[in-house]
């Protein structure tokens, strides 16, 4: 039992116990021991706190006696990417995950108290999530001894060197994109628990949870949305600058695992807004509210539990298996028991008097269209892998799936983003007449395409003549709804910001205005960069000789050419600090007979050589440890032994082989060398570096320079990784991907359009949330500090 | 009827068209003995190919792919649909590896050839010795580049 899985035993035990108090609590309406809760969390909070922090330590300083540290870290890594393995597998990031719960939740406890029956069973769910995280942890625990990877090794054994980083997870954007995604994951479990209460509450007679937490569910909510919002597009900037193939949005099945979360949640958002306790929303608002987190526990099932990859791998690892038995404990709190409610509730009330233009039917439209693309992304990630489960055919979800699903979806929102901000001003006979102009134009504009690039799919791989029909819409047809979507927002924002009550109003207006505005953006540049970019290819041969070609070359079909002005090639880690890769001969008589029979490097200097027929063998600091070279002359390698000098070795280490020694370290000739120099055989190679020196030129004029190439891993598997030169223009981005190989450097020039309306967009989701978040004058984080938090929230009905 | 439950009730029909549409409309990929790219037929069984290639004398081209990967979908669209491609590939044996399928062989082929992510393609003799190396996309003219010279490696192999 090491210090981690102490402190993860700790703190299940005392988050059970905090669970157990405040779910007999509940139950029993009885408050004893109750007051032990705020301590119980506490601890439970520092000790997970606690299990972080020693992972992050071993990692800083890779401490290979921890199975997972070896797995995910190396040496060679700078210090940022040595914490970035904390989270690079399931264990660390499901421990960061906890963590950042525990610590939502504790907060969430202290802010709130549990003074009545309804916050003790919201408090026990959250509790309870954090405590069944951290039962997944001691099932699969990311502390294992290295043991586990060496169950022959001898007690003791600690190699010295890591298996190092998964290649695409080296940078910096990958660095940030996983903690905000937790934080944003860890903040919807209070929503989540919220709603799940609030249905086991109605389904008790016990009355409704969510009455009294809206205001607090609106910040969770539009805290978590702004964390995820950030965590989307640090994702998507990260495989447009490191994939080199992907560009921003492949559709690949992590990317649409946290898209689908991200449009549920959009959608809830909307929906919590409209939420009356009397209304139709008093169902489907918690319902939604608890439905988030559900769905972001199942795509993380999808893609961490192995099934994405296999549906058979369902087996292998607790984690998996944790993840399906969490899957379906959320669903059910979140999706079935919500469901079943409102099928037993036929008597619905509801506030419309069945006029169709309300403001209200129009928001549920939209709430049921968010709906219906969380749906397509969701479907999409899951039928080929129920369909494969069940009939062993595998079926292809492209990314023509996602998008010809979602393009009109998308028109059909902004439409209606348009006409319900017009509406709010315009009222009734102007809207609709907008609406009709616009949605003409669209449609009429969907027809019109005046080359095939601006159709959306024009042949598609299958006959299916549904997407014959969405394949041939011309892009156009995005432009009237966008305009429309943009002159409604901007309409209100004009008819509303000036008329507002006070400061908080105006803020919470321009947010609210910049977030749409963002939106329409984001969706107007998305398909115009995906159809417009071009891309062209030259070749420059002679690179890697004396002779690099540096002529230039002309990118075929593009006024582009590009020059090769230099060849670079390196290698990593470069003579790196004996101490970081091999062992002392004070570690090696610390560490005594547990090295027996592993394979080490060591490193000291020689104080003894002698020479036999067969064999060299040279001491090392004048101690016990010696290297062995069998060999026929003088020479170990290139590298002639003379006492006095530095050495290091890797080979075999042998205790008690010869006498005189207790360690013995039987290295190859090729394995010997100087510390300043170390050969390959001791420190192998971990990154090569090949790039090539370029200009790009459009019509003669410099457009961009810089290094392009790729990072081969040769000790993981030779993985590739692509170092892209990025030219950020206003307009468009100049991206060049260039590999090196056999003296040969092909390259590729793309040009990306409209990326900076992409960036823009992003800033104005992100500015505009954050500007809401803290300005609303009802749900605001100013309200909630100049009040106490219930007292913000005792009448719902009164807010809006 | 209240205006809310109808707009409810359609998106329920929305939801239960596009799921069924998509579903049936998407297209196979692989079935028991084949995978399908474009308007071309790939076998999945890498041993099979080896004794087809070896018994008919042509070489093999192992398409490495997945289901998420853009380049491959534009391989599709854009040379497997074409008739000379199409042509041409006919004097191969046509192999397809899933990247992100478990089976044991794929995991070796997939060492063997150096091929970590999609797409890539290698044409390979039935000993499987490799001819030709694709890395990333090749468009059309580009990938029939390629065919040529590995049929040009190929026979130069038979002849010595």
């Amino acid at each position: 039992m090491n210090v981690g899985n102490v402190l993860l035993a700790t703190a299940f035990t005392v988050l059970l116990g905090a669970t157990g108090i405040l779910a007999r609590a509940y139950l029993a309406d009885d408050d004893r021991h109750v007051g032990y809760v705020t301590i119980l969390t506490g601890a439970g909070a520092v000790a997970l706190a606690g299990a972080l922090a020693q992972l992050t330590y071993q990692f800083v300083v890779t401490d290979y006696s921890n199975a997972y540290v070896w797995n995910n870290t190396a040496d060679y890594l700078p210090l940022l990417y040595r914490v970035t393995g904390v989270y690079a597998g399931n264990e660390g990031s499901i421990l960061l995950w906890a963590a950042l719960t525990v610590l939502v939740a504790f907060t969430a406890g202290v802010i709130r108290g549990f003074p009545d029956r309804h916050s003790k069973l919201v408090h026990a769910i959250t509790f309870g999530i954090v405590t069944y995280f951290v039962g997944m942890l001691l099932l699969q625990s990311p502390f294992a001894s290295i043991r586990t990877e060496f169950a022959n090794a001898p007690p003791g054994y600690i190699p010295t060197s890591g298996e190092g980083l998964n290649p695409l997870l080296v940078d910096p954007y990958m660095a940030i994109h996983p903690p905000v995604m937790f934080i944003s994951y860890a903040l919807l479990t209070m929503p989540f628990a919220i709603g799940a209460a609030h249905f086991v509450s109605l389904f008790r007679g016990d009355g409704s949870v969510f009455a009294a937490w809206r205001g607090s569910v609106t910040r969770w909510l539009r805290v978590s949305w702004l964390f995820l919002t950030v965590a989307v597009a640090l994702g998507g900037l990260w495989s447009y600058t490191v994939l080199g193939w992907g560009g921003i949005w492949a559709w690949d099945p992590v990317e649409t695992a946290i898209l689908v979360p991200w449009l549920f949640l959009t959608a809830t958002v909307h929906a919590v807004v409209r939420y009356r306790p009397n209304d139709e929303y008093r169902i489907l608002a918690p319902a939604m509210t608890a439905t988030v987190f559900s769905l972001a526990i199942y795509t993380t099932s999808i893609v961490r539990s192995g099934t994405f990859r296999s549906v058979h791998s369902f087996a292998d690892g607790g984690i998996g298996i944790s993840f399906i038995v969490l899957m379906v404990l959320t669903s059910v709190l979140g999706v079935v028991v919500p469901l079943a409610y409102w099928f037993l509730q036929d008597d619905e009330a509801t506030g419309s008097d069945g006029a169709w233009l309300t403001r209200d039917n129009l928001l549920h439209a939209a709430v049921l269209l968010f709906g219906l693309l969380t749906f397509v992304s969701l479907w999409g990630l899951s039928f080929p892998v129920l369909r494969a489960a069940v009939t062993g055919v595998e079926v292809s979800v492209e990314s023509h799936y996602f998008n010809l699903w979602s393009y009109p979806l998308v028109g059909v929102a902004l439409l209606l983003l348009g006409f319900y901000m017009d509406f709010d001003v315009e009222g009734r006979r102007r809207s609709l007449a907008g609406l009709a102009v616009f949605g003409t134009a669209a449609v009429v504009a969907a027809f019109v395409a005046p080359s095939e690039i601006w159709q959306l799919y024009p042949s598609p791989p299958t006959q299916s003549p549904i997407y014959g029909v969405l394949g041939s819409i011309s892009v156009l047809s995005i432009l009237p709804p966008a305009a429309y979507a943009i002159l409604g927002v901007t309409k209100r924002a004009l008819a509303r910001i000036p008329a507002a009550a006070d400061r908080g109003a105006v803020f919470k207006e321009t947010g609210i205005t910049a977030i749409h505005v963002g939106a329409v953006l984001l969706v107007l540049s998305l398909p115009f960069m995906y159809m417009f970019a071009g891309q062209a290819s030259a070749i420059a041969t002679g690179v890697a000789s004396e002779s690099v070609d540096t002529s230039y070359q002309d990118v075929a079909g593009t006024d582009y050419s590009v020059r090769v002005l230099d060849y670079t090639s390196n290698e990593f880690p470069q003579n790196p600090e004996p101490e970081s890769y091999a062992l002392s001969t004070d570690q090696v008589a610390a560490r005594g007979p547990s090295l027996n029979g592993t394979v080490q490097a060591v490193y000291g200097t020689v104080t003894d050589v002698r020479r036999g027929p067969q064999a060299t063998v040279i001491q090392l600091d004048g101690s016990r440890t010696w290297v062995g070279v069998i060999q026929r002359n003088e020479t170990a390698g290139n590298f002639s032994v003379q006492t006095g000098q530095g050495l290091v070795a890797r080979g075999r280490l042998m205790w008690n082989f010869v006498p005189n020694a207790d360690a013995t370290v039987l290295a190859s000739p090729q394995a010997i060398g100087s510390p300043a120099n170390p050969p390959e055989g001791v420190v192998p190679t971990r990154v090569q570096v090949d790039g090539v020196s370029l200009a790009v030129y459009e019509d003669g004029k410099l457009v961009t320079s810089g290094v392009a190439g790729q990072r081969e891993y040769p000790q993981q598997g030779n993985m590739q990784v692509r170092d892209v030169l990025i030219d950020r223009g206003l307009v468009t981005d100049t991206y060049v991907i260039a590999g090196v190989s056999d003296g040969t450097a092909s390259m590729t020039v793309k040009q990306v359009p409209l990326m900076s309306l992409l960036r823009l967009s992003l800033v104005l989701l992100v500015a505009g949330m954050s500007t809401v978040l803290v300005f609303d004058p009802e749900h605001g984080i100013q309200t909630l500090t100049a009040s106490t938090a219930s007292s913000t929230d005792v009448e719902p009905e009164a807010t809006d | 009827m209240k205006p809310r439950k109808a707009l409810t009730i359609a998106f329920f029909v929305f939801l239960l068209g596009i799921g069924y549409l998509s579903m049936h409309s998407a297209p196979v990929l692989s079935d028991d003995n084949y995978s399908y790219h474009g308007e071309t037929e790939w076998r999945t069984d890498f041993s099979e190919a080896e004794q087809l290639a070896s018994e008919q004398d042509r070489p093999i081209i192992v398409y490495f792919w997945t289901t998420w990967c853009t380049y491959c979908e534009d391989y599709n669209q854009y040379v497997y649909s074409d008739p000379e491609v199409q042509a041409e590939l006919d004097d191969f044996v046509k192999v397809a590896v899933n990247l992100d399928s478990d089976q044991g062989e794929y995991g070796r082929l997939q060492q063997r050839y150096n091929a970590n992510y999609p797409p890539q393609h290698v044409i390979i003799t039935p000993e499987g010795e490799q001819l030709v190396k694709i890395s990333g996309y090749a468009d059309r003219e580009a990938f029939l580049d390629y065919l040529a010279e590995a049929e040009r490696e190929y026979d130069a192999g038979d002849n010595q």
